[in-house]
C-alpha cells in the first residue's frame, strides 16, 4: 500500500498576546491509500488544528513551525498558497465542523458545488458539471432536483448530505472528515456515517475522520490515533485500541461514553479538564488527572512507544492489555 | 410573488404618502402666523375684499374640509399657486427642480455607495495594516465633519484658490444667454442618458447570467456592452447641439457631487468594513478558501457579496440624511433644487411651494425604499416574499 498522508513531527503553534501555544505538538502518523484513520480526543486538544495544516488553512496567528506533511509525495508545507490552491478539494476535500454554516447563504447549493468542479477543472462545461452534481446528490441520497435550492431551504441532515457530495466533486483522494456528524440527531448521525463509510470504500478514498466520540470513530475507521493537549497519545488499529486500551486517557474516554449493546454501566467522567496549551509542561501532560500517576511521571515527557504490533502509546504505565480497566473518579 | 410584493408594497407607500401629506398640511397650519394672516395683513385691503380671498381660498372652512379639498387636490397634481412666484403653479416650479436634486444626490450617493463598498471591502481584507488605520480615522473625520465647514473648505479650495470649478450656480450664464434652450430639458436628457445606461447595465447583467455559466465570458459580457452604451452615448451627446449645455452642467456639478460623496461615502465604508470582518470569520468562507478557490474569489463572490446586505440597509437609512443635507448642500452651492426652494419657501412662507417641496422629497424617498426593497430581494435569496 502506498502512502497518500504522512505527517512527520509536525508542529504547529499559536502566537497570543500571553504566548505561545502549542496545538500541535510533534504530531506524526501514516496514512495509506484507501485507509481511514480517526483522530481522537477532547475539545481543544488540537484536532482541528491538524486539519487546518494539512489544508493550510491556519489562522494569521498560526504558524508551523517545524515538521512536514507529505501528500501523495510533495511537502504542502513548502508549497505557496496558488500551488496549495491546486491541491486543495482536487486532491485534500474537507467536511466541515459546522456544515450548517459552511455554505454560503446567498448562492445556490449546486451552484456552489459546480463552482468548486470549475475551479479545479476548467474544461468542464456547465452542463457536465450539472451532471456530475445530480450523480452526487444521488450517492449521497439527495434529490437531484434540489440542487436549484438555497441553503436555507434544506434541512440540516440535508445540509450535511451536500456537503459530503461537495467534497467528492473533485475525485479527491483524501478527505478530512471533521466532525462530520456533530449536529445531527443520532440517527441521521448513525445513517450518514454509515453512507460515508460506503462511499470511501467504494471510491477508495483515505479519509480522515474527527470527533471526540470514539465509539462513532470505531466503527467506520479502521485506525484511531488518541490525542491529548496536541499531542499524539495512542494509535493503534480500532479494534485494538477498543478492545485493548493502553493509555490512561483512551480508557477514560471510553468509559465515558454509553455502549448501545454492553451491559449498563455507570458513565464515568474524566476528572478535570485539558490542560492549557499554552505552558505546555515537560512532563506528562496527562498526569494531572491521571489515576496512575507516579513520580516518574511529573519528570519527563514518556516516550511514544510499540507495546504490541502498530499499537504505540506515549505513557510510563500502559494500562494492562488483557484486562479491561476502568477508572473511577 | 415578487409582482404582488411589489403591489402591496405600491399599497402600503400610497397609505403612506396620505398620512405623510396630511402631516404636512397640518404642520405648516401650525406654523405661527397663519395662512389667512398672511393672505389678509395688507392694511390697503377692505373688509369685503378680505372677505373676498377668505371665500375665494376657503380659509372660512372648518380645517379638516380644508385638509379634504387640499388631498383631493394633491391627487390630482394640483399644488396650488406660488406665493413667492405668483402666478406660477407650484407643479411647474417643482417639474423644473426635481430633476436638478435627483441629478445631483443621485450620482453622488451612487459614488459615494460604490466607494464605501469597495474601500470598506479591501479595508477589512487587509486588516492590521497601516494603510488600515489611516483609511478608518478619515473615514471617521469626514463622516462627522460639520457640513458647512467642508462645503466652504471645499469651495475655498477648488472653486478660489485652485480655481479649477465654478464657484457657484449650476450654469454659466454667459453661455446659456445666446440660446432659447430650457435647462430643465437638459436635465431631463442628462437623467435619461442615466436611467438608460443603466438599464442596459442591468439587462446586459441578467443577460450574462443566462447565457453564460463562466465568470469571465460573463464580466467580458457586462463590461463590453456597458462600455458600447456609455460611448455611444457620449457620442451623441457630442454630436447634438446640446452636449455643450449639458457639459457645463455637468461641470457645475463636479464640486458639490464631489463634496456630498466625501460627507456619505464614509459611512457605507464603515459598515462595509464592520460587515466584512464578520462575514470572513463565517464558516462559509473557509470553505470557499478550502475548495482552493483564488483569493480575488474569496474575497469578492463569497465575502464581498454577503458582506453588502447591511450596506445597502444603510444606504436606506442614509437616503433620509442626503434629503435634509440637501438643505445646507444646495443653499450653499446655490444649486436652486427642492432643498434650497424647500429652505427659501418656508422662510418666504409660501405655504402652497413648502408643502409641494416636502411633498415631493418625501415621495422621492418612499420611492427609493421601495426600488431598495426590491433590489434586497434579488440580494439575500433568504427574504422571499
Amino acid at each position: 500500500m502506498r502512502p497518500i498522508l504522512e505527517l512527520r513531527n509536525l508542529k504547529m503553534y499559536y502566537d497570543t498576546q500571553a504566548g505561545q501555544v502549542k496545538a500541535a505538538d510533534d504530531v506524526s502518523f501514516v496514512l495509506n491509500e484507501g485507509e481511514s484513520i480517526g483522530l481522537v480526543g477532547e475539545s481543544g486538544c488540537g484536532k482541528t488544528s491538524v486539519s487546518m495544516s494539512i489544508m493550510r488553512l491556519l489562522p494569521e496567528n498560526a504558524r508551523i513551525i517545524s515538521g512536514n506533511i507529505f501528500f501523495d509525495g510533495r511537502d504542502v508545507v513548502k508549497l505557496s498558497n496558488d500551488e496549495m490552491n491546486k491541491i486543495r478539494w482536487a486532491g485534500i476535500a474537507m467536511i466541515f465542523q459546522a456544515a450548517m454554516n459552511s455554505l454560503n447563504p446567498v448562492y445556490r447549493v449546486g451552484d456552489q458545488i459546480i463552482e468548486a468542479i470549475t475551479a479545479h477543472e476548467p474544461n468542464v462545461t456547465f452542463e457536465e458539471a450539472r451532471q456530475r452534481v445530480a450523480s452526487l446528490y444521488k450517492l449521497v441520497g439527495l434529490d437531484p432536483e434540489r440542487m436549484d435550492n438555497y441553503p436555507h431551504e434544506y434541512s440540516g441532515g440535508m445540509k450535511q448530505r451536500a456537503i459530503i457530495a461537495m467534497s467528492l466533486a473533485c475525485n479527491p483522494k483524501l478527505i478530512i472528515a471533521d466532525e462530520p456528524t456533530t449536529a445531527l440527531d443520532v440517527i441521521v448521525q448513525d445513517t450518514i456515517l454509515r453512507e460515508l463509510e460506503k462511499i470511501q470504500r467504494k471510491l477508495n478514498m483515505s479519509m480522515i475522520y474527527i470527533s471526540h466520540d470514539i465509539a462513532v470513530i470505531a466503527e467506520v475507521a479502521s485506525r484511531i490515533a488518541i490525542m491529548y493537549a496536541g499531542k499524539i497519545v495512542e494509535m493503534s488499529d480500532s479494534v485494538a485500541i477498543f478492545k485493548r486500551p493502553a493509555h490512561p486517557y483512551t480508557v477514560g474516554l471510553m468509559s465515558s461514553f454509553p455502549s448501545i449493546r454492553g451491559e449498563k454501566k455507570e458513565l464515568v467522567t474524566i476528572p478535570g479538564e485539558p490542560p492549557n496549551l499554552l505552558n505546555a509542561p515537560d512532563h506528562c501532560r496527562f498526569v494531572p488527572r491521571c489515576p496512575f500517576a507516579t513520580d516518574e511521571c511529573w519528570k519527563a515527557v514518556p516516550s511514544y512507544t510499540e507495546i504490541e504490533s502498530n499499537h504505540f502509546v506515549a505513557c510510563f504505565h500502559p494500562q494492562n492489555l488483557k484486562k479491561r480497566v476502568s477508572i473511577n473518579a | 410573488m415578487m409582482l404582488k410584493y411589489i403591489g402591496n408594497r405600491i399599497l402600503q407607500i400610497a397609505i403612506l404618502l396620505v398620512i405623510y401629506v396630511a402631516i404636512v398640511f397640518f404642520m405648516l397650519h401650525a406654523m405661527p402666523g397663519g395662512i389667512k394672516t398672511l393672505l389678509i395683513s395688507n392694511p390697503k385691503l377692505t373688509p369685503q375684499a378680505q372677505e373676498a380671498i377668505i371665500r375665494a381660498f376657503g380659509l372660512n372652512q372648518p380645517l379638516w374640509l380644508q385638509f379634504v379639498d387640499y388631498m383631493k387636490n394633491v391627487f390630482t397634481l394640483n399644488l396650488g399657486i406660488s406665493f413667492s412666484y405668483y402666478p406660477t403653479p407650484v407643479w411647474n416650479i417643482i417639474a423644473e427642480r426635481l430633476p436638478r436634486t435627483v441629478l445631483l444626490f443621485t450620482v453622488a450617493t451612487l459614488i459615494a455607495f460604490f466607494v464605501g463598498f469597495a474601500s470598506g471591502k479591501s479595508l477589512a481584507w487587509n486588516r492590521g495594516k497601516t494603510t488600515e488605520y489611516v483609511s478608518t480615522v478619515v473615514g471617521i473625520i469626514t463622516y462627522t465633519i460639520f457640513t458647512p465647514l467642508l462645503i466652504f473648505v471645499m469651495i475655498w479650495f477648488f472653486g478660489s484658490f485652485l480655481g479649477i470649478f465654478p464657484l457657484n450656480q449650476f450654469l454659466n450664464p454667459d453661455l446659456w444667454i445666446h440660446t432659447r434652450l430650457n435647462a430643465q430639458i437638459v436635465f431631463l436628457y442628462i437623467l435619461m442618458t442615466m436611467v438608460i445606461i443603466g438599464a442596459v447595465m442591468m439587462v446586459s447583467y441578467l443577460m450574462a447570467l443566462r447565457f453564460s455559466h463562466k465568470e469571465s465570458t460573463k464580466k467580458m459580457i457586462f463590461y463590453v456592452s456597458t462600455a458600447i452604451s456609455i460611448v455611444f452615448a457620449l457620442f451623441l451627446w457630442v454630436v447634438s447641439p446640446i452636449g455643450i449645455y449639458g457639459a457645463d452642467i455637468l461641470w457645475h456639478m463636479v464640486l458639490p457631487v464631489m463634496t456630498v460623496t466625501i460627507i456619505s461615502y464614509a459611512g457605507n465604508m464603515l459598515v462595509m468594513r464592520d460587515s466584512m470582518l464578520e462575514t470572513i470569520k463565517e464558516d462559509f468562507i473557509t470553505t470557499a478558501r478550502a475548495k482552493g478557490l483564488p483569493d480575488k474569489v474569496v474575497r469578492d463572490k463569497h465575502a464581498a457579496r454577503t458582506a453588502m446586505l447591511p450596506v445597502v440597509t444603510n444606504f436606506v437609512l442614509s437616503l433620509g440624511f442626503v434629503v435634509s443635507g440637501g438643505v445646507i448642500t444646495e443653499s450653499l452651492f446655490s444649486w436652486p433644487g427642492m432643498g434650497m426652494t424647500l429652505l427659501d419657501s418656508t422662510l418666504a412662507k409660501d405655504y402652497p411651494l413648502a408643502a409641494g417641496a416636502l411633498i415631493f422629497t418625501g415621495i422621492f424617498v418612499l420611492i427609493a425604499h421601495l426600488v431598495v426593497d426590491i433590489v434586497y430581494a434579488f440580494l439575500d435569496p433568504r427574504i422571499r416574499y
